[in-house]
């Protein structure tokens, strides 16, 4: 028995009718990291994370490594493990059901195509700390009527019978399930209704993160049941023992914007900047002075203020701020969608500014004096890295985002 | 420290000179100069040379001028201070002849932004001024560092788009009759304002052109200016200011400090104030950077600068003419350039012998502000010896 202390859940706020798609600043890791803290604030700060699986089919890098930007975003120390994996939702059961104390499982999709959203589920140490999930059955089979070769080429057999005959139905009927789902995670919204006990709710993705909506969707069903997650030919099962803890950054849903893509050479990137900003850059942390404890974004030598060059360390700061000056970029500029906003914002409570670009929101609309939170995005990808750091979501575009609910045992 | 005068002074015509390359420039403006001595110049009386170049075009800048303009023999030193480059020339110049080491000495300021593809120009120029790691990435273009200022001191001061309209419409005019201004042709408030929008608040016409082009002035002192001319001009200041690097530690961003320090120290080795100038050459790389310019520089009490050009004070006609030659942006901005052309411009004006004539003028300010906004280097000239 696995105890889910909380589930989060994000969704851009860009798309229509066929689902969210990533803004211009997004990619798997964002997505990852947004929901992953919502998880974290379901849960409370009380719960030590040892380990974290990233589950999705759209890793941002494949050699290089995200892992360490995935435990900075989230703000976890950087022993904690990593296990970047491959995989659609049945992956994400796998991995929750029985999954030790302190494992964050985190479902991401991110496809070019959408629809993408993630989900985080976090498990807690005893029994009474949440909700039991427990593994009823699986079966890894293969009908690959959607592939994706290894350069990123996207093939569809395009037979859906097949996909629904052959696939799910197989796989369903070899599972001999004790009684109907309450959810199922990927499969359109008609072949769920089919399969279920019930109208079960809609879910706004059908990849990895689709199997952690399914546990957030219970709180719409109101109890626990059996949930389903499938993937063409396999299918995973879990029982929950009753509706988890659910915090939403879910934002209202935007058009997304008409952006210029201007072609032109490779961003450069410094690797050794990249080195030595890595950890205040992605934890959003600032340099303290130990003499005057003020703080500097970026650390700094030399105090800002006192002028002591006798050491400093990082110390986070505030997530929220206020606009102080933001002009429009519309000029085309090679190698960055535009028109975007950037602003400098002074953050909350301390004396210190940043300088970022606006997210969330379209271009040109966040005035001075407007409110928002900081939040990780990819702020341009340099010569095939993504490199990340952190952006103004503004509080107007954000008004139905960081809602908990649920938690009926 | 002995008295320094500009006995010469020349420039090319600036704009996008796709058919010069930096070693045709070079020797074009220092030739220009040279015939425009009044008593003549032998060369081989210049004794060293400071040039300001913000960019390399073509190779290692002191090793081309010394080349391309039969200056073998002598030292020469690069000033690279981002686009108080040329202004920044002058005063290491002007020191090396207050000093007593030289008498005659060459000034040359260049630059040929114009030498590589309109999609590689921004990020090449944005390695010049950004922290690689911190701002870079985040696509800080030439005129969103300049706008990050101007949007706040339009939210603060009674300043509007319109004032800014203005400022274009006014150097526009001004720049028509300067036979080496890149932008000869006048334009409307009404066309400023409804012109695309580059990066808000600015507009196409808020903008300088990207230009190429030299301007080289011959500097001397007091025991030798008899030689050259009987109608020196005396630089009486020069001042260069810095300020915090990163647009987020700047407190007040409704004014440049380092335009503050630069002229104070300039007025202060003039002996003069603000009141004293008769016409001034400020740098307006956009438009909104005029206006607080003139706050800066004292023409104007704390976001009173809309004042002066609602009533055409800095018209030339007026009581305190701005960029009477149209300014960076109708005559051109070619960043290393842009502050020795300025002096130029002035020389020309202290002498009456000016394109677009300021009546009497006596006393001149020149005024960069560069770096994104975080260095400042003014010269005062005059033809009084003080």
């Amino acid at each position: 028995m696995t105890t889910v202390a909380a589930v989060g859940t994000y969704l851009p706020p860009w798309g229509g009718a066929r689902g969210r798609v990533l803004g211009p600043d997004e990619d798997a890791l964002t997505l990852a990291v947004a929901a992953a803290r919502a998880a974290l604030a379901g849960a409370g700060p009380e719960l030590d994370v040892r380990r974290v699986f990233f589950v999705t089919r759209e890793l941002p890098l494949l050699v290089g490594g995200n892992g360490a930007a995935l435990l900075a975003g989230i703000g976890l120390p950087d022993d904690v493990s990593v296990v970047e994996q491959v995989g659609g939702g049945p992956a994400v059961f796998d991995a929750l059901a029985g999954a030790e104390a302190g494992t964050l499982v985190v479902g991401v999709d991110a496809a070019e195509t959408g629809p993408v959203g993630a989900a985080a589920v976090l498990v807690a140490v005893g029994v009474g700390d949440g909700v039991g999930v427990e593994l009823v059955g699986r079966v890894v089979r293969s009908l690959p009527v959607h592939s994706r070769e290894t350069g990123g080429g996207v093939r569809d057999y395009s037979d859906a019978r097949l996909e629904r005959e052959r696939g799910v139905g197989v796989a369903i009927e070899r599972l001999d399930l004790p009684d109907k789902p309450v959810v199922v995670a990927g499969l359109p919204a008609k072949q769920a209704r089919a399969l279920c006990a019930g109208v079960p709710p809609t879910l706004p993705t059908t990849g990895a993160s689709a199997a952690l909506f399914a546990l957030a969707a219970l709180v719409e069903v109101g109890a626990g049941g059996l949930v389903l997650a499938v993937e063409q030919g396999s299918a995973t099962a879990l029982r929950v023992d009753g509706v988890p803890t659910v915090h939403r950054d879910e934002p209202a849903l935007l058009a997304p914007e008409k952006l210029t893509r201007t072609p032109g050479p490779d961003i450069a990137i410094s690797l050794a900047a990249y080195e030595r900003a890595f950890d205040a850059k992605l934890r959003w942390d600032a340099g303290k002075c130990d003499a005057c404890g003020t703080l500097a974004l970026p650390p700094r030598r030399r105090c800002i203020n006192c002028g002591s060059e006798d050491g400093w360390s990082l110390t986070p700061l505030p997530r929220t701020g206020e606009v102080y000056t933001i002009v429009t970029v519309h000029v085309p500029v090679p190698g960055l969608p535009t028109p975007y906003s950037l602003a400098i914002v002074q953050l909350d409570d301390v004396e210190v500014r940043a300088l970022v670009k606006v997210t969330g929101a379209p271009a040109g609309t966040v005035q001075i004096g407007d409110r928002g939170r900081l939040v990780l995005r990819r702020v341009a990808v340099r010569s095939g890295i993504p490199d990340y750091g952190y952006a103004l979501y503004p509080d107007t575009a954000d008004a139905a985002a960081g809602v908990t609910e649920g938690a009926v045992r | 420290m002995r008295r320094v005068a500009v006995v010469g002074a020349g420039m090319t015509a600036f704009g996008e000179h796709f058919g010069l390359g930096i070693k045709e420039l070079l020797p074009m403006a220092v030739s220009e100069m040279a015939a425009h001595v009044d008593k003549g110049l032998d060369r081989a009386d210049i004794q060293a040379a400071w040039f300001g170049e913000l960019t390399t075009s073509d190779g290692f800048p002191t090793g081309i001028l010394a080349d391309t303009c039969g200056l073998l023999d002598i030292p020469v030193t690069r000033v690279e201070n981002a686009c108080a480059t040329g202004n920044d020339a002058v005063r290491n110049a002007f020191y090396g002849v207050a000093s007593g080491a030289f008498d005659v000495v060459l000034v040359v300021g260049a630059d040929k932004v114009r030498e590589s593809s309109a999609r590689s120009t921004f990020w090449e120029w944005a390695g010049l001024t950004r922290d690689m790691a911190w701002d870079y990435p985040l696509g800080l273009v030439a005129p969103a560092n300049f706008a990050l200022h101007v949007a706040r001191y339009l939210h603060e001061s009674p300043a509007t788009k319109e004032h800014l309209a203005m400022v274009a419409v006014k150097n526009h005019k001004h720049g028509v009759s300067n036979p080496k201004a890149q932008l000869r042709y006048e334009i409307t408030v009404e066309q400023a304002m409804n012109s695309p929008v580059v990066v808000a608040p600015f507009n196409l016409y808020d903008c300088t052109p990207q230009s190429d082009g030299a301007a080289a002035l011959l500097l001397v002192s007091e025991d030798v200016v008899a030689r050259y001319t009987d109608r020196p001009v005396w630089v009486r200041g020069v001042g260069l200011g810095l300020d915090r690097v990163m647009h987020q530690h700047k407190k007040d961003m409704t004014t440049f400090p380092p335009t503050v320090k630069a002229s104070k120290a300039a007025y202060a080795m003039a002996g003069i104030g603000p009141e004293d100038i008769d016409v001034a050459e400020v740098h307006d790389c956009f438009t909104g950077v005029e206006l607080i310019s003139y706050e800066d520089l004292g023409f104007a009490e704390k976001f009173g600068a809309y004042k002066l050009i609602e009533n055409g004070v800095t018209s030339v006609g007026g009581a305190k003419p701005v960029n009477p030659s149209g300014g960076l942006k109708a005559k051109g901005h070619p960043p290393g350039a842009t502050g020795v052309a300025q002096c130029v411009e002035l020389f020309e004006q202290l002498r009456g012998e000016a394109s677009n004539q300021v009546d009497g003028a006596r006393t001149a300010l020149a005024h960069n502000i560069g770096g994104p906004t975080a260095v400042s280097a003014v010269t005062i000239l005059s033809s009084q010896q003080g």
